[in-house]
């Protein structure tokens, strides 16, 4: 038979693995079955998960029982105290925003960068962030008086004649949201297609099989739809980068563009985007390590892809740091009295407990990730990993908050009390968050089969030397393919 | 159309036999895998993807749409404050660059699923359902006289398994 393959018979050669690295990634996982046979096996529901969704199901039952009440009864039971017109549930929509934020840079910036820790956790990030983004999307819409009147806020021939005002950050808002929730679901449901054709291919149930047919467009993994398939998601990922920048510089913009004593500002914007990655990896260390163990695909998402995105932490919480030291600087350095006032009463004043418990856990504990004991300790990641949620969510508070109640009259200060309804919805906005991310994981892999097997090692009848193809062509720069690199 | 798909089971031999069938000129033949690798697309070796075409318009669509809807709007609707442009570029760049990533974005799918050639109905004959789990495959469609010629062609070159379907 001829054949076009190239036996090597140099020892050194040999030693290194043809595809780079596959071996060192996930040296437990040897072939493309075994990939399909242990994470398909993660879907079958348990009462374990029952029981989480039962409870996700009640905290969002107390919430939609909250707003029902806040609708019939005004929003004046939420604790609003003039000038204090944006508390808990602009705090949660920034808060939620911002956990979103981290997804998008794992699935999409990580794959630009080629960083390889991304391939096992990337599934589970990119779903926090749709349903991050549509958590985060309730709280405006809660926040308005009257919120069936939400999409006036939205450009569109209407019998009033009258449309929104183009040059409001909240109407920018409105765009940006909508596209980031628009572009995320697409990014995640165009890298799930070929899993849904596996799962397809797999599936017994005959009403699950048609669901995932359905859903798998008629993916048959050919040579055509790979090459397109591949150019596209590289593309999606190229759009994606620039947008995990804009939201939340757009959302920093709500604060920025008011002349508000802690809000005026010109470092909110990447201030914001850093905070909002930093929280976002967070979330993604609640959720990922649980899961990890739970489904038991320890060897999959490795202590190594751990080790590599507490790393991540660490950096975007020092520039957290620095923006945190740039506010002050700005603040002392301006001259400008109510500023000045404004910095002080943060640390002295009435929610100075919030500010210490900020400072606490985005700036002193996330510093015990520079110890590779503490970066490659699931226990400690996962403690760090709520405070840094806690941390983040007051840090928002902290900028919301005592802003509007500390501006430059002294006659206008006021203090403000979340009431029931306030800590209800936030409930509620947890059990609508995890209630969703409970049924995605029953449902869809958790971890992307088709990127997981680029990175296994593909069967070969022949050994092969390093730097060609089974062809024995030269391997080709071709940065479209997940998993060279890593 | 009656084709002809081979089983493979490895990489390697799967290349050989596209290598094979290009140089013995047997037509046009898709090739399966369960996930995309550089080396099919190597021996294949069809040329760049024109979903970028998509990308780019639906783009520059999209930034126009951007711009023009909030500066129609302005115009439309002006809210007059002293000293201040009715219609101004600075901020409707946030307009112009979420709208040009949203249709870009969509525009890109677009372009997936009319250059890859989906969603279809149905598999056609050739798919195979081990294809997406480990196994390789190529489907050929000789001329009717070459037909046996290219079984023998896929078996040489390693498949576990060669059936012709129509």
């Amino acid at each position: 038979m001829a054949t076009a393959t190239k036996p090597v018979e140099d020892v050194e050669l040999l030693r290194r693995p043809n595809i780079p690295s596959a071996e060192v990634r996930l040296p437990a996982v040897k072939d493309y079955e075994q990939v399909d046979d242990e994470i398909t096996a993660t879907l079958h529901p348990t009462a374990q998960w029952f029981i989480g969704l039962g409870v996700a199901i009640l905290f969002l039952v107390i919430g939609a029982l909250a707003w029902t009440y806040q609708i019939y009864t005004g929003l004046g039971v939420a604790g609003y105290n003039p000038p204090v017109m944006w508390g808990v549930y602009i705090v949660t929509f920034v808060f939620w925003v911002g956990i979103g934020h981290a997804g998008t840079l794992i699935s999409a910036i990580l794959y630009l960068f080629r960083a390889g820790f991304r391939t096992t956790i990337y599934r589970c990030a990119e779903a926090m962030t749709v349903f991050a983004v549509m958590t985060a999307g309730l709280f405006p819409i809660l926040h308005l008086g009257r919120p069936w009147k939400f999409f006036w806020l939205i450009p569109y021939p209407n019998w009033r004649y009258i449309w929104p005002q183009m040059k409001s950050p909240l109407v920018w808002d409105v765009f940006a949201i909508l596209t980031y929730l628009t572009v995320s679901a697409t990014f995640l449901y165009i890298g799930l297609v070929p899993d849904f054709a596996i799962l397809r291919d797999r599936e017994k149930n005959p009403v699950r099989k048609r669901l995932f047919a359905q859903l798998a467009l008629g993916w048959r993994n050919t040579d055509r739809e790979w090459r397109h398939f591949v150019r596209a998601y590289l593309f999606l990922a190229a759009f994606s980068t620039p947008l995990v920048l804009s939201v939340h510089s757009v959302v920093s913009f709500d604060f920025a563009m008011s002349d508000v004593p802690g809000w005026h500002t010109t470092v909110f914007p990447p201030y914001f985007v850093a905070g909002a990655i930093y929280s976002g990896i967070g979330m993604v260390f609640t959720i990922v390590i649980p899961l990890r163990k739970w489904f038991n695909l320890k060897h999959y998402v490795t202590i190594n892809d751990l080790d590599a995105a507490a790393k991540l932490a660490l950096f975007t919480s020092l520039v957290v740091g620095v923006s945190y030291a740039c506010e002050w600087f700005v603040a002392w350095y301006s001259g400008s009295p109510a500023e000045k006032q404004f910095f002080a009463n943060r640390l002295w004043g009435q929610w100075w407990w919030a500010s210490a418990l900020l400072y606490t856990c985005n700036i002193c504990l996330p510093l015990s990730l520079f110890s590779q004991w503490c970066r490659r300790n699931t226990t400690w990641l996962f403690i760090l990993s709520i405070f840094i949620n806690i941390g983040m969510w007051f840090e928002r508070f902290v900028i919301v908050v005592p802003s509007l109640s500390h501006e430059y009259e002294p006659w206008q200060w006021a203090g403000y009390r979340p009431t029931w309804v306030d800590y209800a919805i936030l409930c509620g906005s947890f059990g609508w968050f995890s209630m969703w991310f409970l049924l995605f994981i029953k449902q869809f892999p958790v971890i992307a089969l088709t990127e997981i097997k680029e990175i296994v090692k593909p069967r070969l009848k022949f050994r092969h030397a390093q730097g060609v193809d089974s062809t024995a062509h030269p391997l080709p720069f071709m940065p479209d393919t997940p998993g060279e690199f890593d | 159309m009656r084709g002809v798909i081979g089983l493979f089971r490895e990489l390697d031999t799967t290349c050989d036999a596209i290598a094979i069938l290009k140089k013995k000129k047997f037509g046009e033949f898709t090739v399966y895998s369960p996930t995309p690798r550089h080396e099919i697309e190597h021996a294949i070796d069809r040329g760049p993807s024109a979903v970028r075409v998509f990308t780019l318009i639906g783009g520059l669509c999209g930034v126009t749409f951007g711009y023009w809807i909030a500066i129609w709007i302005s115009d439309y609707w002006p809210i007059v404050v002293g000293g201040k442009a009715i219609a101004t570029w600075i901020p409707y760049t946030v307009f112009g660059f979420e709208v040009m990533v949203l249709i870009g974005a969509l525009a890109t799918v677009a372009g997936l699923f009319a250059t890859a050639r989906f969603p279809r109905i149905t598999h056609t004959v050739g798919y195979d359902s081990r294809f997406s789990y480990g196994d390789f495959g190529v489907w050929i469609e000789p001329s009717p006289d070459k037909l046996q010629e290219a079984e023998q062609l896929l078996r040489d070159a390693g498949a576990v398994e060669v059936r012709v379907e129509r």
